[in-house]
């Protein structure tokens, strides 16, 4: 297989600013270290991680939207230094999820707008733009300004301004987000269909782990500007089959995570969810169905109520816990945060 | 993995010309088909330099009372270092430097011209950062000279819609006629100050990208821009170094240029020759300065938060 991205130890750094107390304190932030990566052609390529891991900021370095602070890459053979052009006219992208569409345009006149800007002729973009409004079933809305669209309807415009130029290369950065079920659903069938019938290679960043794992040959989770772990989901899944998980819901008073980790074959014990007092904890261990006793037992007493267990079956989010001893629901920035505190997660 | 025959996409290579020019086409037409929806936008905007004008004319005739054309006309004569004789009113000698309305009409318009041009950009590159489209303009292949040229277009067109209409109904307004003399050279001084004014709206919207804010700078410049177009008085009445500063700000060479060409009155630039001169000069320079300074913003943008940051 021919390799179409190639990413040789890309690093970014900003410069923010913060305000505290009335004084203005400079901060350098390392949105990604030393990334090493390669997608080869006819991929369909997952980037997973949690909001602020650095998955948009390599996508914006690797679309010519950013500029790297080390580093370099090659996108469809093309130098994102030196070939901006020709990288920009080798992709078709999805970033901003319903932005960046003009909202007193019609969804047609959009199109037809960043067709020209793609240099797609006049009269293929006409034929394109028929067979996008067909594909996605915009028909309804699509002669219509964007104004009057639901956050849904902008979302597919977003989408379908992304083929345009029928680029082989298409970054989709959660595309989903704002779409209810079944329009996910038929647009996950639609990317899924690029990628197989018509070879395009997709990169498809998102942090819904059923996504990635529906979707994607391979994926890279990334973590703090860094890629954490490489592979087919399967594989993913198979570093970890060696381990069971545990899922328990309930009321748990503060020590129950200290009395789990502390119970002889409990690898790592993760806060999945809090609300209303409840907790959901995820206890990642040796040998669930030797150990169950001993983990309710850990959890039992002290006030403590447990309401539900529930085995699992190995997922990518179980791979990104094991790997970074945190859930992904948890938004990294909350936890550098807490880091700087003193406490938070372990990776 | 990869299916035969996988699409390679479009405008890959050097573009050609007629895909450049669809480009600033396409630009044009969508900006064109934007404010069409924003209905009356055109119309409130021609309107506005009559109104403009107005409030200088009827200040002047209240201040200099029953003969306000022979005050003004001793204004710039004097201003232009000729010569009233003793014992003769100022209009009797220099007919045409008394016809204040069309003076004050003819720098309000050029003044709409000036700002629609630069604040059109301001706003422009703002809106875009803020719909997130100004990203989707970065992402495509089509370099941002076409880009900015079909902006700059369109905004022009809007700039000579406003103008036209200003000039013909104020004259209606205020009584002038403003077709008597001088209107090709006139057309020629606007045509070739709309060149460094093109550039100079590079610079504002890159100056607007870079400080992510366009209304409170918008505000202010206003001011600042009919102060030094001397858009209701002649630039004589400024301090020397005032002087010399406004004169080198190309839309008061442009403006000084129409006024003189028009009323047949005294140039800056002590010529038609001088200012055409100096106009052609800015004319080469202010555009790619303009250009230079948007690619450097955006360059500088791309290496700290991104173009789309907001």
């Amino acid at each position: 297989m021919e390799s179409i991205i190639r990413v040789d130890k890309l690093s970014k750094s900003f410069t923010t600013k913060e305000r505290k107390k009335g004084q203005k304190r400079k901060r350098t932030v390392q949105a990604l270290k030393d990334v090493d990566l390669v997608v080869y052609e006819g991929e369909n390529f997952g980037l997973l991680g949690p909001n602020g891991a650095g998955k948009t900021t390599l996508i914006k370095c690797l679309t010519t939207l950013l500029l790297p602070s080390e580093g370099t890459a090659w996108v469809n053979g093309y130098n994102i230094h030196k070939q901006e052009d020709s990288v920009r006219a080798s992709l078709g992208c999805m970033l901003m999820g319903d932005r960046g569409l003009y909202w007193k345009l019609t969804g047609r006149e959009n199109l037809d707008y960043f067709g020209a800007l793609y240099h797609v002729p006049r009269d293929v973009r006409r034929k394109r733009i028929g067979e996008l409004i067909d594909l996605l079933k915009l028909d309804e809305y699509a002669d219509r300004t964007v104004e009057t669209y639901s956050s849904g309807q902008k979302m597919l415009v977003a989408f379908a301004k992304a083929l345009i130029n029928d680029a082989p290369i298409l970054f989709f950065d959660e595309p989903t987000v704002t779409m209810d079920v079944p329009t996910a659903r038929e647009l996950r069938r639609i990317v899924r269909s690029l990628n197989k019938d018509q070879g395009k290679t997709i990169v498809y960043t998102t942090h819904l782990m059923h996504e990635a794992e529906e979707l994607c040959d391979r994926v890279a989770i990334i973590d703090r500007g860094e890629i954490i772990a490489l592979g087919t989901p399967n594989d993913l899944k198979a570093s970890l089959v060696r381990e069971d998980v545990v899922q328990l819901e309930g009321v748990f008073p503060a020590r129950t995570v200290d009395r789990l980790r502390a119970t002889p074959g409990v690898r790592d014990v993760v806060v999945k969810a809090e609300g209303n007092g409840r907790t959901t904890l995820a206890v990642v261990c040796d040998n669930s169905r030797l150990l169950l006793p001993r983990i309710i037992e850990a959890v039992s007493g002290n006030g403590a109520s447990l309401e539900y267990i529930k085995p699992q079956e190995v997922t990518l989010e179980d791979v990104f816990i094991a790997k970074t001893g945190r859930s992904l629901a948890i938004d990294t920035r909350e936890v550098v945060k807490e880091a700087g505190k003193g406490g938070g997660g372990r990776g | 993995m990869a299916a035969v025959g996988v699409s390679r996409g479009f405008g890959l290579g050097r573009p050609g010309w007629p895909a450049k020019l669809n480009v600033v086409r396409t630009v044009f037409l969508a900006r064109i088909r934007i404010i069409s929806r924003y209905k009356g936008a055109i119309l409130m905007e021609a309107l506005l330099p009559i109104v403009f004008a107005a409030m200088p004319v009827l200040l002047g005739t209240s201040v200099a009372g029953g003969n306000p054309a022979e005050a003004f006309c001793n204004t710039l004569v004097r201003g232009g270092g000729l010569v009233i004789p003793p014992g003769e009113t100022c209009i009797q000698n220099y007919p045409n430097f008394g016809n204040y309305k069309l003076y004050m009409l003819i720098g309000a318009s050029t003044f709409t011209v000036v700002s629609i041009m630069m604040w059109l950009i301001g706003y422009w590159v703002r809106r875009e950062q803020e719909t997130g489209t100004l990203e989707s303009l970065a992402l495509a292949p089509a370099r941002r000279i076409w880009i900015l040229a079909g902006v700059t277009s369109y905004a022009f067109v809007r700039a000579m819609i406003a103008f036209v209409i200003a000039i013909l109904l104020g004259s209606l307004v205020f009584q002038v006629n403003p077709f008597e003399q001088g209107v090709a050279p006139a057309l020629a001084f606007l045509a070739l100050g709309l060149l460094p004014l093109w550039g100079l709206s590079f610079m504002f919207g890159a100056f607007i990208m870079r400080i992510k804010e366009a209304d409170s700078v918008i505000q202010v410049l206003q001011w600042v821009l009919a102060f030094l177009m001397g858009v209701f008085y002649p630039l004589t009445l400024l301090p020397p170094l005032m002087q010399g500063i406004a004169g080198l700000f190309p839309p008061t060479v442009m403006t000084d240029a129409i006024r003189a060409s028009i009323l047949n009155i005294t140039y800056f630039y002590g010529s038609a020759y001088g200012s055409v001169a100096v106009l052609f000069a800015m004319a080469l320079v202010t555009p790619l300065l303009g250009y230079e300074l948007f690619e450097v913003t955006e360059r500088r943008l791309r290496r700290r938060e991104g173009v789309g940051h907001y």
